[in-house]
């Protein structure tokens, strides 16, 4: 480690949790499946097929087990024959191309004919303790039809259409956590390899990936015969496991404030270490020329036809363009180089830009970031109670310097609450709609913390300073959820989003992109205000490839 | 039925707030239910008792001294439950302990006392009368039959300590309660519109692509 100058704190969370700029978030190396990738690696994971028994027109079951020191995950897959109609990424659909879950351990025949009658049907089925995930996945018809096709003839697909969609299929949900009956957290929560945020959930995917590989040469096989050939190793690991994804991401972040906030935190205290650096050595310094210019070969291949992202994607271009300009210009011979960097990024970048860069300078310094992923789940706020002893005096302080700024809102002003977050009865698909024009309100969901907050603030206004906010509660038990994120606030100042989540122009999508940069995601596109479709694993080794260096940079493109 | 702990609190955040509690007492019913379940009790059943009992189950304590009590009808054991672990720094349960008159469905104050009895990190102890004390934690828990009508309750501070006790990892609630649960859930969905289904996901028109 160089020396470290503790002058530098980590950023305000006035700026990092505007939702602008949360929805400009980029993977980095404490994002979960990189987290995974260099565990797996470290402890010497193996990955095997016991079971891949599907048939000629695809349908059938297979098994990959991944062994690692604290014992073995088997993905259990099963294949299906999806009429097109039947083809919807939304929560309520009712079949897939593929259903899977993640068994703990090695599942036996009679595990496999439970999880048969039963994961096919997701939401409609039960899952038990011996299952840690429940997920699915739908074919990107287009890249299917053109791998399996091209594959069967006997020759390999075009390039440019695998990096046109960038997976074979994607995921529209992975259910962990006790969701459907599987285990709880709290089961396996003290295993070393699964102490880290989603990680059976980013396995479950990783498994999958491999999974989807296999199944698309066995397809092509049944079609072709004795002239088809495998998908090309090098362009296998270009293809990703895609992932579609809806509101459901948007209230996980705002029920979460600890869990997230140790995500936020994690990244800031990491950044503010890496900025502390005085002087890189030689070979950090090349690792960020390296990665930066990897970066731009990874833009190149993000598509995204929405105009929101069309934008900011054509800002980061020029962000690109202008970092590698100043580099140029030896900015980075000089002491603390990446906080100059940092600094100089913040009027001459779009946010885009500001956060690649925030995630490319953390990629020489693992010996400073690598061991925060501790510090990321949240084992403590499920068994913290308030703190009723505190004064409404003091805990007013506390509210205002938390929720302070969404005073200045006009809360009276309709376009201040237009939305209103709530679950449909339709398979409990979460929606948002328009309150005023639509019958939800009385169906709301609570996801507004600042006009709560802003709530609360009012009624301690109106308390005696000295009383203690137990004998404010008993009074006002609907300001409970607001008190207790105030105090939170204590230990987690990352925990709050700091904008209006009812706002008219509000954007779920960018809610959904904090959640899935921090799993790693890349090549974000939005599909609506509310919808967005991503890539995980795009470019990481296949188990058989797996090694500490394959690990490390994967994300990157060679 | 054998549910995961996350699908008991779940349910019965989502029961509570159907039942017209607001969400930050539904978060809390969430986690006492989980907690009950986790000591191998029926935490789902005692609550889908407290939300069926329409009209009698929403009274905070009204606190006198050591007396707490409610302006008509039986306490309400969450509003209750929380006021004494909202306060518990600053009760002397030592000195006096804390009578409780007419709590409504008595076994869901057992995890907020659990609580107090973790953060006093002293054994409590509820004692019903006739003989029934239950005397909680720290992380241990001695466990009698809670009356299933509203009962006078004493929580005091026990000088015996609590049965070191092994936490359940799923729960098996009585089907029927579960069943009045997921119906009191199911008001907090909204209704299906043709309209919400176009708009409200924000999903494309086509995932044939």
């Amino acid at each position: 480690m160089k020396h470290s100058a503790p002058q530098i704190p980590r950023r305000d969370p006035a700026t990092v949790m505007r939702l602008s700029r949360l929805g400009s978030l980029h993977q980095s190396r404490l994002s979960f499946m990189r987290i995974l990738m260099r565990r797996m690696a470290a402890d010497g994971w193996t990955v095997t097929r016991p079971v891949f028994d599907i048939d000629n027109t695809g349908v059938g079951r297979a098994v990959y087990t991944a062994n690692g020191p604290d014992g073995a995950y088997s993905l259990v897959a099963f294949a299906h024959d999806l009429p097109d109609a039947l083809r919807s990424d939304r929560v309520i659909a009712e079949a897939w191309d593929a259903t899977f879950a993640l068994f703990d351990g090695v599942p036996t025949t009679a595990d496999l004919d439970r999880l048969a009658a039963n994961v096919p049907l997701q939401e409609a089925g039960r899952v038990s303790e011996r299952e840690l995930t429940l997920s699915r996945a739908n074919r990107s018809v287009r890249l299917w039809a053109h791998v399996v096709g091209a594959l069967a003839e006997g020759r390999q697909p075009d390039p440019a259409q695998i990096d046109d969609v960038g997976y074979l299929m994607r995921t529209t949900a992975v259910y962990g956590s006790g969701k459907f009956g599987a285990a709880d957290r709290a089961m396996i929560a003290d295993r070393p390899a699964m102490q880290a945020p989603f990680q059976a959930e980013m396995l479950s995917v990783y498994l999958i990936r491999t999974f989807v590989r296999d199944l698309v040469n066995h397809m092509a096989r049944s079609k072709g015969g004795a002239q088809a050939v495998d998908l090309d190793p090098d362009l296998a690991r270009r293809l990703g496991i895609g992932n579609s994804t809806g509101l459901g991401m948007a209230p996980f972040i705002v029920n979460h404030p600890v869990l997230f906030n140790n995500w936020i935190m994690a990244r800031e205290e990491a950044l503010a270490r890496v900025r502390g650096v005085q002087r890189p050595t030689r070979a950090q310094l090349d690792r960020f020329m390296n990665l930066l210019a990897r970066s731009a070969r990874g833009l190149a291949t993000w598509r995204s036809a929405h105009p929101i992202q069309v934008e900011k994607l054509a800002a980061l271009r020029g962000d690109l363009d202008r970092l590698t300009a100043r580099l140029g210009a030896a900015a980075l011979d000089c002491d603390y180089p990446w906080d100059a960097l940092v600094r100089w990024s913040e009027t001459e970048l779009s946010q885009e830009g500001q956060e690649m860069l925030v995630s490319l300078v953390l990629e020489p310094h693992g010996d400073l970031v690598d061991g925060l992923a501790d510090c990321m789940a949240d084992p403590i706020s499920d068994h913290l109670a308030i703190d009723g002893s505190a004064t409404v005096a003091d805990t007013l302080s506390e509210a205002r310097n938390l929720f302070g700024w969404a005073e200045t809102i006009d809360w009276s002003d309709p376009s201040a609450t237009a939305r209103a977050w709530y679950v449909s009865e339709e398979k409990l698909e979460p929606r948002l709609g328009e309150r005023f024009e639509e019958p939800i309100a009385d169906y709301e969901q609570p996801l507004a913390p600042a006009r709560d907050g802003v709530a609360l603030i009012r009624c301690l206004e109106a308390w005696p300073g000295d009383t203690s906010v137990a004998d404010l509660l008993l009074a006002h038990p609907e300001h409970r959820a607001s008190l207790r994120r105030v105090q939170l606030a204590r230990f987690a100042p990352y925990g709050e989003i700091r904008d209006n989540t009812l706002a008219a122009d509000m954007r779920p999508i960018d809610m959904l992109r904090a959640k899935l940069s921090f799993f790693g995601a890349t090549q974000f596109d939005p599909r609506s205000d509310r919808w967005v479709r991503i890539c995980m694993y795009a470019g990481a080794p296949y188990p058989e490839d797996l090694t500490d260096m394959s690990a490390d940079d994967w994300v990157y493109p060679a | 039925m054998n549910l995961s702990l996350n699908e008991t609190r779940a349910m019965a955040r989502k029961a509570t707030r159907g039942a017209g509690y607001g969400w930050g007492l539904a978060d809390e019913a969430g986690r006492a239910v989980e907690g009950l379940c986790a000591m191998g009790l029926d935490g789902c059943e005692a609550l889908a008792d407290l939300l069926t009992d329409a009209g009698a189950h929403r009274s905070a304590p009204v606190i006198d001294g050591t007396v707490w009590r409610a302006e008509d009808g039986p306490l309400c054991p969450l509003q209750t439950g929380l006021a004494l672990l909202d306060r518990c720094a600053a009760l002397d349960l030592a000195a006096t302990p804390i009578a409780l008159q007419r709590v409504a469905c008595p076994l869901l104050i057992v995890p907020f006392v659990a609580d107090m009895s973790r953060l006093l990190k002293v054994a409590v102890r509820i004692d019903a009368g006739g003989g029934h004390i239950t005397i909680l934690g720290p992380g241990a828990a001695t466990l009698s039959d809670l009356p299933q009508v509203p009962s006078d309750l004493c929580i005091a501070l026990s000088t015996r300590a609590a049965s070191p006790r092994k936490l359940a990892s799923r729960a098996h609630p009585d089907p029927a309660a579960w069943a009045v649960l997921n119906a009191l859930a199911h008001r907090t969905y909204a209704p299906a519109t043709e309209a919400s289904r176009q708009a409200g996901a924000g999903a494309g028109l086509t995932d044939n692509d």
